[in-house]
């Protein structure tokens, strides 16, 4: 061990906590199974399920065709049958394909039968630009925010993408996971003993008192290093990192509103209908018109381009300008 | 007869709501669910109430569902487009068009997975032979082995759209050949020839031979739905018509002298009776309270 | 003469995980010998070292985790030499290094 990590908890990457989540649960819940692309022998693009087609066999970590639209509805076809499946999907961009299966009869199967049935299906999917171009780039789970009956959650760690994975697995209805391929290369302690994370809790990475940043996914690490820069300044910024998009934690925002009478929200996605919009207006309604800005990325398509995809995207100077835009013009 | 009486009254009601009806298909839905067994789950588009009665729902609860009450499949919020009764075997409508073929695939997957000797139907119309869902999901099913069979309601019209101006192949079962299925092609008006295409191909299916491509072909007596405009002419309509399955079969049984018009009759009242006891059921049945719309939705 | 192994510059990594030293310290190492495999994110590096040497201190175990650029453990010419007491001083071993 490198002496560093705390008591109870080991330092694996975040592909590491992914499997582990998955091992864990899988091995308690034989109802559990993968599908997707590359995710048997090969262990998944990001080697997130290493290891779990050897211990438990094709039958329970199925390669599939491309086919994204047949996929997800084969899944949720399942678990409305009795089983939890985990449906993968590479890209994010590419969850649009299965928007029909998933929006249209997965998330509204408990309501339109009238309880009779109901689709624990998990589909698993890496967000986010890292140089592939326009339609391997997107973050768009602020779209998925407003299905009634769909779940959205999104970690930024791995000790969370492992809690949040075991959580979403014991979901009774759909939940899409979201990760991001610039968390695969960190790595981060995760707790030894078997634990689950509560769906619908934010979590306070850093307390403050001037601003309060909401963000999630890749973003809170930006937003931790804006806040860091903002700290030489003189500003006290406080980061929540929602974890979970839908449903949306708003009495820890608000809670943390209520001190610091600003709010920044920071999302890689849009900010057009994006999550930040939403957590506003949310705030809003409960503090009343309090200071408020977002930063997201730019309204272009993220280019590949090693200029274009980083003048698209919020870094923390961006942030960190918002940030003191936002302070200055407020009247305190 | 059940399912001419009952969508016939129910096409008469002011309240009809958005129907679409199976008046001239009514073959298809009693001679496929004639071959389906307790473990099995059928799954269809919108064009449900026949193939809802055929499977042995309720009337009573069925037409309760349609007019929108709380005694209803679907506590009154599904309605004809999402009819669900999984525990009768009728795992349920979806109004999607191809929309549930996948989810078919899903249901089969996980009777394969389980064991339990289950075949799982999906039932679609010309309409969705085009959707791409039926295309991924044939390779899939194919390729796994499903215990799915694929079941072409072929009325030859997707609201106004003859089938043979939208869809290339020859046969629309000829799609089932090219992914290695046993496949076939049958006439949807005989009842009998139904049902013994579809024991055929559901006993094939059940002994682990993969999937099956049933189409049948059939002739729809009315528009697509209670909203949608006819397109045929009197003159062709009154032609269609003519080839009514019920009577066919009516007659069938009549010459073969195992129905007498007196029991042919006693038939009719009998349907007369079920239909006009699921009307009162759902007449006398309340509406959902409105606190319902939050009810069932995670 | 000291000299330090490093963990190599490679692209879109961070942090490692040191999976397995291919030798003990005292162990001598000829030029083109695997000294060390790394775990990155997503693959392994073999760390071959490009001139012979001693292996004299281990830094980071097996398991422990490193940063790019940061040091691994020692290797000198002869084993007779006395271990230095700063290590900033201390140039790099030449290595190549190949990622599977």
């Amino acid at each position: 061990m490198s002496g560093s990590e705390p008591l109870g908890t080991e330092k694996i990457y975040f592909r590491e906590a992914i499997a582990r989540a998955m091992r864990e649960a899988m091995r308690e819940d034989p109802r559990i199974f993968v599908m997707g692309q590359d995710v048997g022998a090969f262990g998944g693009s990001y080697r997130e399920f290493d290891g779990l087609f050897a211990e438990f066999g094709a039958a329970r970590v199925r390669d599939m065709p491309v086919a994204e639209a047949a996929m997800v509805g084969i899944g949720v076809g399942a678990a409305a049958a009795g089983y939890r499946p985990l449906v993968s999907i590479t890209y994010m961009d590419f969850m649009m394909l299965g928007f029909d299966p998933l929006i249209n009869y997965g998330a509204k199967l408990r309501y339109k039968t009238g309880g009779q049935l109901t689709a624990p299906v998990v589909v698993k999917t890496t967000a986010g630009a890292k140089g592939q171009g326009v339609a391997h780039s997107q973050c768009i789970e602020a779209w998925l925010m407003s299905v009634p009956g769909l779940r959205v959650v999104a970690p930024s760690t791995a000790a969370d993408a492992y809690g949040l994975l075991k959580a979403a697995l014991r979901e009774d209805g759909p939940v899409v996971f979201v990760d991001h391929k610039r968390l695969f290369p960190i790595a981060g302690a995760v707790p030894l003993a078997e634990t689950t994370l509560p769906i619908g809790r934010a979590a306070i990475c850093r307390s403050g008192t001037d601003l309060t940043i909401t963000t999630h996914s890749y973003m809170t690490r930006v937003a931790m290093e804006a806040a860091s820069l903002l700290q030489s300044e003189g500003l006290s910024v406080e980061v929540i990192d929602l974890r979970t998009l839908a449903p949306l934690d708003i009495e820890t925002i608000v809670s943390s509103v209520k001190t610091t009478g600003a709010l920044l929200t920071l999302e890689e996605g849009q900010v057009t209908c994006g999550v930040g919009v939403e957590v506003i207006a949310r705030v809003h309604e409960r503090l009343g018109l309090i200071p408020a800005a977002r930063v997201g990325a730019l309204p272009a398509p993220i280019s590949s381009n090693p200029v274009l995809e980083p003048a698209c995207l919020p870094d923390a100077s961006r942030v960190v300008v918002a940030a003191r835009n936002l302070l200055k013009n407020r009247i305190c | 007869m059940l399912i001419r009486g009952f969508e016939t009254a129910l096409a008469r009601r002011p309240d009809h709501g958005f129907q679409l009806l199976s008046s001239g298909e009514e073959a298809v839905a009693v001679g496929l669910c004639a071959a389906l067994r307790d473990q099995d789950q059928l799954l269809t588009g919108g064009r449900s109430i026949g193939p809802a009665l055929a499977r042995g729902l309720d009337p009573k609860r069925v037409m309760a569902e349609l007019l929108g009450k709380i005694s209803g499949t679907n506590r009154g919020k599904g309605g004809r487009g999402h009819l669900a009764d999984p525990a009768a075997g009728f795992f349920g409508a979806h109004a999607v068009v191809g929309g549930n073929i996948s989810i078919a695939a899903g249901v089969a997957l996980s009777m394969q997975m389980s064991g339990t000797n289950g075949v799982a139907v999906i039932l679609f119309g010309d309409g969705a032979f085009g959707a791409g869902a039926l295309h991924e999901v044939l390779n899939i099913a194919a390729s796994w082995r499903l215990p799915l069979l694929f079941v072409c309601n072929n009325n030859q019209l997707s609201v106004s759209t003859p089938r043979s101006t939208a869809l290339a192949p020859k046969n629309l079962s000829d799609i089932g050949l090219a992914f290695g299925m046993p496949s076939w092609t049958v006439d949807g008006m005989d009842v009998e020839m139904v049902a013994s295409a579809a024991q055929r191909a559901v006993e094939g299916v059940r002994a682990g031979n993969g999937p099956g491509f049933l189409e049948f072909v059939s002739w729809r007596f009315a528009s697509h739905s209670t909203t949608a405009r006819e397109t045929r002419s009197r003159a062709e309509l009154e032609e269609i018509r003519g080839r009514c399955p019920i009577a066919r079969q009516a007659e069938a049984l009549m010459a073969a002298g195992l129905m007498d018009e007196r029991e042919h009759v006693s038939l009719k009242h009998e349907v007369a009776d079920a239909v006009a006891a699921a009307l009162a059921f759902a007449d006398e049945s309340g509406y959902p309270d409105p606190d319902e719309v939050l009810v069932d939705v995670w | 003469m000291f000299y330090k192994i490093s963990v190599p510059p490679v692209a879109d990594v961070e942090e490692i995980r040191v999976l397995e030293w291919h030798g003990d310290v005292g162990h001598r190492f000829n030029a083109g010998d695997l000294v060390v495999e790394l775990e990155t994110h997503k693959a392994i590096i073999e760390v071959r070292a490009g001139q012979p040497g001693v292996l004299r201190k281990i830094l980071s175990d097996a398991g422990n985790w490193q940063q790019i650029g940061l040091p691994l453990g020692l290797m000198s010419d002869e084993e007779s030499e006395a271990l230095p007491d700063a290590a900033e001083s201390i140039v790099d071993l030449a290595v190549d290094f190949e990622i599977n």
